[in-house]
């Protein structure tokens, strides 16, 4: 194939001229869909909370794990508990404001991220985003892989490491509740009221009023507005969020964006590399081609 | 007992000729007897039931991973660096196919059952780390979890180790004396490599992209928008390092299959090779310095994990950079292959950085490799050189085929 | 996270930009640092003061670059290189030959056979070193039965070859080091010719006679000299 030198650079300047007006939009795509606030979130007002464990109680039912641990046992808060493959949902007490005087707890669950990194790292769409809100987990579909737990910075998701034929293990919201039109069993459960059920939309307006009611006795931030692009579960606090125990350094990119420039770039490198290639393979023979032979002239 | 059999008596016998080197059963049983065969059996003694252990059992029962810690030794080292180290193969096509600089062919062969036997051990070692390894085959056949960069490498590398054994088919063909077979391969030589150096692109950068999910649980200085470009970069450097060392660790065992073929010049092959290493770590080592001015974080160089940084950088990067340029220069090719060494122990403790050692690296309790962990990875590095040595014995490999000499 | 407000960004891309122009300045030296020829000066008078190193049986001297066929070539100024065949390839074939070489204008390729040694009616070709147009022919070796000089790399030059491409040829020719092991090479494979058995039995002294391959073969002495010069 003869290709000369002037071609190709037309043909090169051509491409990345049309590919550059075919950018990715990824950089625009910075951001939660603008309808991720119809999605279904939970507010958590820790203030509100009391400790008495009933949500772990009523997960644990609703979900036909074992029942927690310690149950009744104030012992239970001398550690600070995770999440694990048969508990989806822990409380933690943590010292409240002036001394400890009054302790704070604090629920922790799966975040429900508007833009969730779990489920955009799955390979398997194991762990799915639903439209809904809540994310979900098919057994079926799940290779064990733990790149959802490499991706969730709130360190979530739980394998069965102590099984031959393990699962990954999270809090699904309830999706079996909800599609009967309950609540979560936790919310449902709550006596106290910290725990709200709704659309996130609904839920950031109750919070927002109760901490512009309340300027005293709340932090002004409401944890999950922004943080990882948005979570489904909301919190407030009394103290600052460090404090009790929640990621500080999050940004507010939401955690499915963090690949996308990569994953874009893909198809492109798919189609521009091939002919580039060739190109350097053809010019190369079409130079070995015309070389002057020497031997032809003895 | 001591009856000398006369091997080349008889009939032509296809399994002894190919399979035994021309050797009896007797004979060949009996040249197996070495000692580093006696030490390659003893690990696989002891690795092999600790593999169905972990199947039996579970990955709690075998490693050292927990709830925090997900990713260990099995992913940095059997994947992460696997795929780096196996890099030659497309490097090396490129350089004689592409390039056209066909003074690298003998060490091509080589390099591609190099990287095919690479990318192989990396499938085992995924197939021992997924929790559930019988459904390796869901990204490409089942479920297609399409945002994820993880769906993306599953893809990759099994196209990827299609197109290895396309371009290592030549070889066996000609093992076989399936002439038509082995015209056939030949003639798709340059698709198959332009597709393998694409997707070789893709694949190793996206290990590297994989990491951009974690950006609170990596260090800082590692962590980098630019993980995926430094992955594939330090991918070549690793490719060519490897096929230093593994060149010359080959013509010195296989010494015999060289002698009677036409002389090559392996020094030459080794000094070109060390010169490209040698720019391409040139310009490795400032890449890695304008992640480091896009981060901002260089107060932290002067933190342990920025000064083990500094290690990787200096010590593995712009040192083995400079040692090659010099070595290249005084025509010195066993400096180069020393270098080579130092060069592919970087890459590894690079990708060990990444996935183990600074990840993770403000958690309580730090992830250590379990010695069930650390000898299946060694079992699993064993298999691969049994694997090549037995090839590289009976195919036309190191040495040119008798009816194919001068094809290429 | 990696800090990309507005305000930090300007230091850090000044850094950057930084950065990547010592790259550009700091990657022209290095290139040619990595590249440096060194093809050795050229020798001053032909007189064989040079340093010889007698590799086993044969000489090797170190100024001088081999090509795997045994023709040599060493540079001479300018694009000159005086061409002939190694001390090598004259005690294997021998004085009894005669040689004929290629004419005055005539262009030679590297690999590419150049002149032949004929003798009894068989003649067998050795290969050029470099490309190039031949520019002189020694007049006295091309006579019939002369006897082998004992200056194959001096008063036993063959042909001056005028060749441009030298710098790309010489990539592909040993010297020094890599030509003193590729004639031990050479030297193992003689001796395995010599008495496959006996393998070291010429380790110590011994020095081979004119005309090697007719003593190991007389009938097939021209095979013999293809296969070590490669035609």
């Amino acid at each position: 194939m003869r290709v000369n030198r002037r071609t190709f650079l037309k043909l090169a300047g051509a491409v990345g001229v049309t590919s550059l007006a075919n950018a990715p939009s990824a950089v625009e795509a910075i951001g939660p869909r603008p309808d991720a606030d119809e999605g279904l979130g939970m507010l958590v007002d820790t203030t509100l909370c009391r400790g008495c464990r009933g949500c772990e109680a009523a997960c644990s039912e609703s979900n036909g794990l074992p029942a927690p641990a310690m149950s009744g046992e104030d012992a239970v808060f001398e550690k600070e508990r995770t999440t694990s493959p048969e508990a989806y949902c822990v409380v933690n007490r943590y010292p409240g404001a002036d001394n400890g005087a009054d302790p704070i707890f604090v629920k922790k669950q799966c975040m429900q991220c508007v833009e969730p990194g779990c489920a955009s790292a799955c390979p398997v769409k194991a762990l799915e985003k639903t439209a809904q809100g809540p994310i979900i987990y098919n057994e079926d579909r799940c290779i064990g892989c733990r790149y959802c737990m490499v991706s969730c910075p709130f360190g979530i998701p739980r394998f069965e490491y102590a099984k031959a034929l393990p699962y990954v293990r999270k809090c699904t919201f309830c999706v079996h509740r909800l599609k009967e039109g309950q609540a979560p069993a936790c919310a449902s459960a709550c006596p106290s009221g910290a725990l709200q059920f709704g659309k996130r939309k609904d839920l950031l307006e109750v919070a927002k009023t109760r901490v512009y009611q309340n300027p005293d006795q709340y932090v002004h931030r409401i944890y999950g507005e922004h943080e990882a692009g948005g979570t489904g579960v909301l919190y407030l606090s009394a103290v600052p969020f460090e404090q009790l125990g929640f990621p500080a350094d999050l940004s507010t990119t939401p955690y499915s964006q963090l690949t996308q420039i990569s994953l874009a770039a893909v198809p492109f490198i798919l189609t521009l590399a091939p002919p580039f290639l060739l190109a350097i393979h053809a010019f190369g023979k079409a130079r070995e081609d015309t070389a002057p032979t020497e031997s032809d002239e003895r | 007992m001591n009856e000398r059999v006369d091997s080349s008596a008889g009939t032509f016998s296809w399994p002894r000729e190919n399979l035994l080197m021309g050797m009896t059963l007797r004979e060949y049983l009996r040249s197996l007897v070495t000692p580093f065969n006696a030490v390659a059996g003893l690990i696989l003694l002891a690795g092999l039931p600790v593999i169905v252990y972990r199947f039996a059992y579970g990955l709690g029962a075998v490693t050292n991973l927990s709830q925090v810690t997900p990713w260990g030794l099995w992913i940095g080292f059997d994947v992460l660096a696997g795929v780096a180290l196996a890099a030659g193969g497309y490097v090396l096509a490129s350089t004689v196919y592409l390039f056209g600089l066909k003074q690298y062919y003998p060490v091509l062969r080589p390099a591609i059952l190099t990287g095919f036997l690479g990318y192989f051990l990396v499938v085992v070692g995924l197939l021992l780390d997924l929790g559930r390894p019988w459904r390796l085959p869901y990204p490409v056949v089942y479920s297609y979890g399409v945002t994820s960069v993880l769906f993306e490498v599953a893809w990759c590398v099994l196209l990827y180790f299609t197109v290895l054994s396309l371009e290592f088919s030549p070889t066996v063909f000609e093992w076989l004396r399936w002439k038509k077979a082995r015209r056939r391969a030949a003639g798709i030589t340059i698709g198959v490599v332009v597709l393998g150096v694409v997707l070789s692109t893709l694949h190793q950068s996206s290990l590297g992209a994989l990491f951009l999910t974690a950006p609170t649980k990596l260090h800082p200085l590692w962590y980098s928008p630019f993980i995926p470009l430094y992955f594939f970069v330090s991918s070549i450097i690793a490719g060519l390092a490897m096929v230093i060392v593994e060149t010359a660790v080959s013509h010195r065992i296989f010494h015999d299959q060289l002698s009677g073929g036409k002389h090559v010049d392996i020094d030459a092959i080794t000094l070109g090779l060390g010169k490209a290493a040698s720019v391409v770590l040139f310009s490795y080592f400032f890449i890695k310095l304008l992640g480091l001015a896009d981060g901002g974080h260089w107060n932290l160089l002067n933190t342990p994990y920025g000064r083990w940084f500094l290690v990787e950088l200096l010590g593995f990067v712009l040192f083995p950079c400079l040692v090659f340029a010099h070595a290249v220069r005084e025509r010195d090719a066993t400096l180069v292959r020393a270098t080579a060494a130092v060069t592919v122990i970087g890459v590894v403790i690079n990708r060990l950085n990444v996935s183990v050692i600074a990840f993770n690296w403000n958690v309580a309790n730090p992830y250590i490799p379990s010695w069930m962990e650390v000898l299946t990875s060694v079992t699993i590095v064993t298999i691969g050189l049994i694997t090549f040595r037995w090839i590289v014995n009976r195919m036309p490999v190191l040495r040119e085929h008798p009816d194919y000499q001068g094809m290429h | 996270m990696i800090p990309h407000d507005l305000l930090t960004m300007y230091s850090a891309k000044a850094v950057e930009y930084l950065i990547a122009i010592s790259f550009l300045l700091l990657f022209i030296p290095f290139w040619r640092f990595v590249n440096a020829e060194k093809i050795p000066a050229p020798a001053a008078r032909r007189v064989p003061r040079w340093l010889d190193t007698v590799v086993e049986w044969f000489t090797v001297p170190s100024q001088v670059y081999f090509h795997p066929g045994h023709a040599w070539a060493r540079v001479d100024g300018a694009d000159i290189v005086t061409v002939g065949m190694d001390d090598f390839a004259h005690k294997l074939v021998g004085g009894a030959s005669a040689i004929a070489l290629p004419a005055v204008g005539s262009h030679l390729g590297q690999g590419e056979k150049a002149w032949s040694l004929v003798s009894d009616a068989k003649s067998v070709d050795m290969l050029s070193p470099v490309d190039g147009t031949v520019v002189a022919v020694n007049e006295q070796v091309a006579a019939p039965r002369v006897r082998s000089p004992r200056d194959p790399y001096g008063a036993g030059w063959l042909l001056k070859v005028q060749a441009p491409r030298l710098t790309a040829n010489t990539k592909h020719l040993l010297s020094g080091t890599l030509a003193r092991r590729w004639m031990e090479e050479v030297c193992d494979t003689l001796r395995a010719r010599m008495s496959p058995d006996l393998g070291q039995v010429y380790q110590d002294g011994g020095l081979p006679v004119d005309g090697m391959a007719r003593d190991l073969d007389p009938a097939n002495w021209d095979g013999i000299a293809r296969e070590f010069f490669l035609t």
